[in-house]
């Protein structure tokens, strides 16, 4: 009683607009804030009974096929409408995901995800937890991994991706080298990137100019040599001998026999690596199955005849790989989870998977398009992912990737720039790594 | 006559009128601009006193000045510290020297002359992110401009790969950076320049002073207060660099961190790294290094101004 006389004493006009004030202030610091009130459920996302309303899709800009066709296809079966379908450059989409999820905004149901995101924002809480019944059964299993991390699914692939070899065979025939047999292991790859390394033309090119490809570049060469990059626990194993001796011999290309052109060191992503494939000035390179495309369509100086794909050869093992598939998640904050599920499972389909890899030359995530006669017959580079698939694949995505990456490249290029012996290198790279797991990894 | 101290009553009124309506008119403006660049910083600061690093998860337990510390041992941040002042240091003073000079030529009669003033512009007109492109393209390493350009002129047998070596790429950026930011310093040196009385210079050549003298004793002292604000808009500009290294380096500050300055860390612990309380104290440190820098340049020039006076004056 009290307190509300001497509320009534004190509220004057002025004290009534410094209320006003402060009130609109509070609102439109709570608006800046960007927070919602959507509730998140921590229980895995199962399958809808009957899933509608609409969805915004939030993709990188590797697929034409799914704004040409298969929101269309997807609209027609299920009735979800798709407002919004946006991609965007890979090397900017992980900055303007990490805003929007740190605000809690919900203006995508759906994002592209990979390894290295799915473990980072999946650790985040940010990715929605999918049950393992909202699964489709035939995924391949890298695939998956893909869009897992610490034994939780957060999304299913929307393509497989595995790095093969192409060879250009015309600077092949011009060496006076066998266009029609790849080099089989890493000292035939040597010797073949000699012979056709002259006057500009290169024998080996790479993408070393960002971060992720350095990391991606020396995965692949001690995944070659037999190595690991982590031990089952996370603990990081790749400065031994096999990966020092690996990463020798990838500094041997530029500095010792100087087959690799020494523009890798800037080539910031493998579309632009496809590109220079495709100038016709390169013999050999390891890249993604878009290639085959780049390297035989309209612009390119090569086409089916003169491109040659293979396994990758290896140092102490006959081949290995790296893995970069990619998938769909569902943001943890949208308020149409079912609906958004939806799309990610209709994206496994055979009907879709069938396009991406005749329109787009990408891998499929489900076994049986992988068996289907008609996926070889329009994707003959299908035949070394089959032949791969006996050989280790990794990709390792982790929370830390950002980080980690960041510090190896560092060391990377002064590795291969002489500045710093490769062993003082991995050495270097292997404490942060160790520093990086033990923050981050939850045990 | 003189004039009586106090106003009457009812212009006083008026005045105060005058004033209330003022403020009112600018009080939304004035809102937004508290709100938009207030709110941040503020935001800012408070993170940078939390664990807030969004892979760790939800919690942002409050941690006092531990980032800061972390700071002062974190050679990743020293060596962006390192590279923010040979960068800054070069395209400061370097670029304002160089501004000066031109301003100096483009301030005398020759043939051409507004040509070459409007000229001048076009790197002004150049969008921050269109530069960076157009700059990739010429220092290409494979296909670039430059390496063609010197191979016709036989300068050259294989491609150089400018943006392949750390120091290499970091020149390359400064050159960059100093292309873009010449016309307006340069703009701003001729401005200040025009300024100076002609009977200035007729009154020193009459006194037999040559070109080094009139520039040391008659030209510097006139162009003290905007040489101040180009040193002083050019420092924040240099320590808060970011748009050509994003463009230059594809987003990485590379190659092994060459591009790396404190303003690019920040961005990369913030939005690459997650780690935003972390990231926050960077970007709490810029400011404050900003700050310092620019009461650096105010007091300089304040106490050159005390000892010596302006000639025009």
């Amino acid at each position: 009683m009290n307190s509300h006389s001497a509320f009534d004493q004190h509220l004057n006009r002025r004290r009534l607009l410094q209320l006003g004030g402060m009130t609109l202030g509070g609102l439109a610091l709570a608006g800046c804030s960007g927070t919602s009130s959507t509730a998140t459920s921590d229980t895995p996302l199962k399958t809808g009974s009957k899933p509608g309303g609409q969805i915004s899709i939030l993709d990188d800009n590797t697929n034409n096929v799914f704004k040409d066709s298969t929101i269309k296809a997807f609209q027609d079966q299920t009735g979800i409408r798709v407002a919004t379908y946006q991609q965007g450059n890979f090397n900017d989409l992980h900055d303007k995901m990490a805003t929007m999820f740190s605000a809690q905004d919900a203006s995508f149901d759906v994002v592209m995800t990979w390894a290295g995101w799915s473990a980072e924002f999946g650790q985040a809480g940010w990715l929605q937890e999918l049950d393992k019944e909202s699964v489709p059964k035939d995924l391949i299993q890298p695939a998956l991994d893909a869009v897992s991390w610490g034994g939780k699914i957060y999304g299913l692939p929307k393509f497989t991706s595995v790095q093969t070899m192409f060879w250009n065979k015309k600077l092949f025939q011009e060496a006076g080298i066998d266009s029609d047999t790849a080099p089989a292991t890493w000292d035939e790859f040597v010797t073949v990137a000699k012979k056709i390394t002259q006057d500009g033309q290169y024998g080996y090119a790479c993408d070393m100019g960002n971060p992720a490809g350095a990391y991606q570049n020396f995965l692949r060469v001690l995944l070659l040599n037999g190595g690991e990059m982590y031990d089952a626990d996370y603990n990081p194993t790749f400065a031994t001998d096999k990966g020092v001796d690996a990463l020798s011999k990838l500094v041997d290309l530029l500095q010792v026999h100087k087959v690799m052109d020494p523009a890798s060191l800037q080539t910031t992503n493998s579309s632009d690596l496809g590109d220079q494939f495709a100038r016709g000035k390169t013999g050999i390179v390891f890249n993604w199955p878009f290639q085959y495309a780049a390297a035989t369509g309209p612009k390119s100086t090569l086409d089916k005849a003169t491109v040659g794909n293979g396994l990758i050869p290896g140092m102490s093992v006959r081949s290995a790989s790296i893995d970069g598939s990619e998938g769909f998640a569902v943001n943890k904050f949208s308020k149409n989870k079912d609906a958004a599920l939806a799309w990610l499972q209709f994206v496994t389909t055979g009907a879709v998977q069938q396009q991406i890899v005749q329109k787009e030359g990408w891998f499929p995530v489900s076994k049986s398009i992988l068996d289907d006669p008609a996926s070889l017959a329009a994707l003959p580079v299908l035949k070394t992912y089959q032949e791969s698939t006996q050989y280790v694949t990794k990709r390792y995505g982790t929370p830390w990737d950002s980080e980690f990456d960041q510090a190896l490249s560092v060391q990377l290029i002064n590795a291969m720039n002489g500045k710093t012996s490769p062993k003082e290198a991995l050495d270097a790279a292997q404490k942060t790594a160790q520093d990086l797991v033990k923050k981050y990894l939850k045990k | 006559m003189r004039r009586t101290a106090t106003a009457p009553a009812h212009v006083d009124k008026a005045r105060k009128k005058d004033l209330r309506f003022g403020l009112m008119l600018a009080a939304p403006a004035v809102f937004i601009v508290l709100l938009l660049l207030g709110y941040p910083m503020g935001y800012a600061f408070y993170m940078s006193f939390q664990q807030w690093n969004d892979k760790l998860g939800m919690d942002h337990p409050f941690t006092g000045l531990s980032n800061y510390t972390d700071l002062i041992s974190d050679p990743q941040f020293h060596g962006a510290m390192a590279r923010t002042a040979y960068f800054s240091v070069i395209t400061v003073l370097g670029g304002v020297a160089l501004a000066v000079a031109i301003a100096l030529l483009l301030n005398r009669e020759f043939k051409g002359r507004t040509i070459a003033r409007v000229l001048l512009l076009v790197p002004w007109a150049v969008p921050p992110v269109v530069n960076g492109i157009m700059w990739k393209l010429i220092f290409d390493g494979t296909s670039g401009i430059l390496n063609g350009l010197l191979k016709s002129m036989g300068l050259i047998k294989d491609n150089v790969q400018w943006l392949a070596d750390p120091s290499t790429a970091m020149n390359i950026l400064i050159f960059a950076e100093m292309w873009k930011l010449l016309p307006f310093l340069c703009l701003l040196m001729l401005a200040a320049l025009q300024g100076i009385t002609e009977n200035l210079h007729k009154a020193a050549s009459i006194d037999g002073a040559g070109a080094w003298n009139k520039f040391w004793r008659i030209i510097l002292p006139n162009i003290r207060g905007p040489l101040m604000f180009a040193l002083i808009v050019q420092s924040m500009w240099s320590l808060k660099v970011f748009d050509t290294i994003y463009v230059l380096t594809g987003g990485s500050g590379g190659p092994a961190e060459g591009t790396t300055t404190i303003n690019f860390l920040a961005y990369l612990t913030n939005f690459s790294n997650l780690d935003r309380g972390y990231g926050s104290a960077m970007a709490v440190t810029i400011m404050v290094l900003v700050l310092l820098v620019t009461a650096f340049w105010i007091l300089l020039f304040g106490r050159l101004n005390r000892s010596k006076g302006d000639i025009n004056d």
